[in-house]
C-alpha cells in the first residue's frame, strides 16, 4: 500500500464536516470551565472557610486523574443515576434520551474547571497586593476592585497559560469518541475504515489539528502583545 | 444500562486493576527515558543554531505539540510500518507496546526539547561569556556553567511533564494495550458494573499521581539541594527582561491531560 496524496485531500474535506463538533466541544468546555474555574479561584484566593477546602480537594482530584477517567465516570455515573431515579419515580424515560454530546460537554467542563482555576488563581496571586489595597482605600467595593483592578491584571498575566489551556482542551476533545460523538478524530476513523487508508485519514486529521493549534498560538501571541502595550511605562 | 451500584465492587476491582499498574508505569518510564533522549537531541540544534537541523527540530516540536496524542498514536501505529516498508524494514510483527512507547516518547520529547531550550536560553549570556573568558572550552562552559543553572529551571517543569505523561498513558487502550484504563473498561463490560470500575480506576490514578508527585518533589530537592527553588530567582542571572514567573508560564503551560 502506498501513500495516496489525493485521498488525504479527500479525507480533509470529509473531516471538515466534523469540525463544528470539535469546535463546539472545545468552546463549551472552555467557557464553562472558565466560569467555574473563576469561582473556584475566588473561593481559594479569598479563603472562604469550608468551601476553600472543598475547592482545593476538587482541584487535586481532577488534576490527579486523567481526562478519560472523568468522561468514563461521568458517563457511567450519570446514566446510572438518571435511570435509577426515573425508574423509581416512574417518569417513563431513561438516560438514552440524553444526547451523547451532553456527556462530553459536562465532563470536559469538569476537567477544564480545575485546570482553569489554577491558571486564574496564579494570575490573581501575581497581582500586587498593594493594588487591591489602593482600590479599597479609594472606596471601591470588593466587586468593583475585582472587576476594575484585579481581573484585568490577573487575566493579562495568564494569557500565555490560557492559550495553552485552550489548546489542551482542543486536543482533549478528541476523547469524545469514547461516548460515540463524531468529532474530527472519530470521523477520521470512519473515513479510513471505508477503504483502509488509515494513515492518510489520520494525517489529514493531524494537519487539521496542527493548523488550529497554530492559529490559537498566533491569536494568543497577538492578545499578549496587545496587552503588553500598556506595560511599557513612560507617559505616552 | 449496567447493574445497580454496589460499593464492594470498587474494592474488589482495585487489586485487579493494580495488577496492570506495572504496565502503565512501564509505559511511563519507557516514554520518559526516550522522551528525554529525543528532547535533548532535538534541543541541541536549536541551541547551537545548526542550520538545516534547526528547522527540522522546530517542525518536530511544533507538530508533536500541535496535534492531539490520540491522533499521534494512530498516525504512528498505522504510518510507521508503511514508511519503514519503503526502506525494506518489516515492523508489522513488532508488539503494539513498541509503537505506544515510541509515540509517547516522541510526544514527550517535543515538550522536553522546548523545556531544555527555554531553560538554557534563560541563563544569562554573560555567564557563558565569563566561562569562555576564563579559558573554558565550549563543552566545559555548557556542562559546568550553563547546564547546572538550566537544570534548576527545567527540573520542576520536567516533573510536571512526567505527571502529565502518567495521565496521558490512559489513552494507550485505543491501540489495544491492556494497561490500567483498558483493563478497567474490560472489567466494566464483563461485570456490567461500569461506575464501580471507573471509580476504582480514578482512585488508583489519584494514588499513583500523589505518590509520584511526592517522589518527584524529593528528587527535585535532591537535585537542587544547592539552590532552593525560591532562592533560584535571586541566585541565577536570568536573561534581561525575563522573570522566573514568566518563564514558568512559558514552559509549563497549564494544559489539561
Amino acid at each position: 500500500m502506498r501513500l495516496d496524496p489525493s485521498f488525504i485531500r479527500e479525507a480533509l474535506i470529509k473531516l471538515l464536516e466534523a469540525l463544528p463538533t470539535t469546535i463546539a466541544i472545545t468552546a463549551v468546555s472552555v467557557v464553562c470551565g472558565f466560569v467555574a474555574g473563576t469561582a473556584i479561584a475566588l473561593v481559594r484566593v479569598y479563603r472562604v472557610p469550608v468551601l476553600q477546602r472543598v475547592a482545593a480537594a476538587w482541584v487535586t482530584l481532577i488534576r490527579g486523574t486523567p481526562m478519560l477517567v472523568h468522561l468514563l465516570v461521568i458517563y457511567a455515573g450519570l446514566t446510572l443515576l438518571v435511570d435509577t431515579l426515573t425508574g423509581k419515580l416512574g417518569l417513563g424515560w431513561n438516560s438514552a434520551r440524553i444526547p451523547m454530546i451532553g456527556f462530553a460537554y459536562l465532563s470536559f467542563s469538569v476537567t477544564a474547571s480545575a485546570y482553569c482555576s489554577e491558571i486564574i488563581r496564579s494570575g490573581m496571586l501575581a497581582v500586587d497586593k498593594g493594588q487591591r489595597e489602593a482600590a479599597l482605600s479609594l472606596g471601591m467595593t470588593t466587586m468593583q476592585t475585582l472587576r476594575r483592578i484585579v481581573f484585568p491584571q490577573a487575566l493579562a498575566a495568564s494569557v500565555p497559560n490560557l492559550t495553552n489551556f485552550v489548546i489542551g482542551m482542543l486536543h482533549g476533545s478528541t476523547l469524545a469518541f469514547v461516548v460515540s460523538v463524531v468529532d474530527i478524530n472519530a470521523k477520521a476513523e470512519i473515513v479510513a475504515s471505508t477503504n483502509w487508508k488509515f494513515f492518510e485519514a489520520y494525517l489529514a486529521a493531524a494537519v487539521l489539528f496542527w493548523g488550529m493549534t497554530i492559529l490559537l498560538e498566533r491569536a494568543g501571541g497577538a492578545i499578549e502583545r496587545r496587552i503588553n502595550r500598556y506595560r511599557k511605562g513612560g507617559v505616552a | 444500562m449496567g447493574l445497580p451500584f454496589d460499593i464492594s465492587f470498587v474494592f474488589s476491582f482495585i487489586p485487579k486493576l493494580a495488577s496492570t499498574l506495572l504496565l502503565t508505569l512501564g509505559i511511563v518510564a519507557g516514554s520518559l527515558l526516550s522522551g528525554l533522549l529525543f528532547g535533548l537531541i532535538a534541543a541541541l540544534p536549536r541551541l547551537y543554531r545548526v542550520p538545516v537541523l534547526e528547522q527540522f527540530s522546530i517542525a518536530y516540536a511544533s507538530f508533536f505539540r500541535g496535534t492531539p496524542i490520540l491522533i499521534q498514536l494512530f498516525l504512528i501505529y498505522y504510518g510507521l510500518p508503511e514508511l519503514l516498508k519503503a526502506a525494506h524494514i518489516d515492523v508489522t510483527r513488532a508488539p503494539v507496546l513498541v509503537f505506544v512507547i515510541l509515540t509517547y516518547g516522541l510526544h514527550t520529547g517535543a515538550f522536553v526539547s522546548e523545556t531544555i531550550r527555554g531553560a538554557v536560553m534563560a541563563v544569562d549570556r554573560g555567564q557563558v561569556e565569563a566561562a569562555y573568558s576564563l579559558g573554558m572550552t565550549g563543552p566545559q562552559a555548557f556542562l559546568r556553567v550553563a547546564a547546572p543553572q538550566a537544570l534548576a529551571i527545567a527540573v520542576p517543569v520536567l516533573a510536571n511533564q512526567t505527571l502529565a505523561l502518567l495521565k496521558e498513558t490512559s489513552l494507550a487502550f485505543t491501540l489495544g494495550v491492556m494497561e490500567m484504563s483498558g483493563k478497567a473498561q474490560a472489567l466494566a463490560r464483563i461485570t456490567q458494573h461500569f461506575l464501580e470500575a471507573y471509580l476504582a480506576l480514578a482512585l488508583i490514578y489519584l494514588a499513583v499521581a500523589f505518590i509520584l508527585e511526592k517522589l518527584l518533589l524529593a528528587l527535585e530537592c535532591r537535585l537542587l539541594r544547592h539552590e532552593l527553588p525560591e532562592a533560584a530567582a535571586g541566585r541565577f542571572r536570568l536573561r534581561r527582561g525575563l522573570t522566573l514567573r514568566k518563564l514558568a508560564s512559558e514552559l509549563r503551560g497549564g494544559a489539561p491531560t
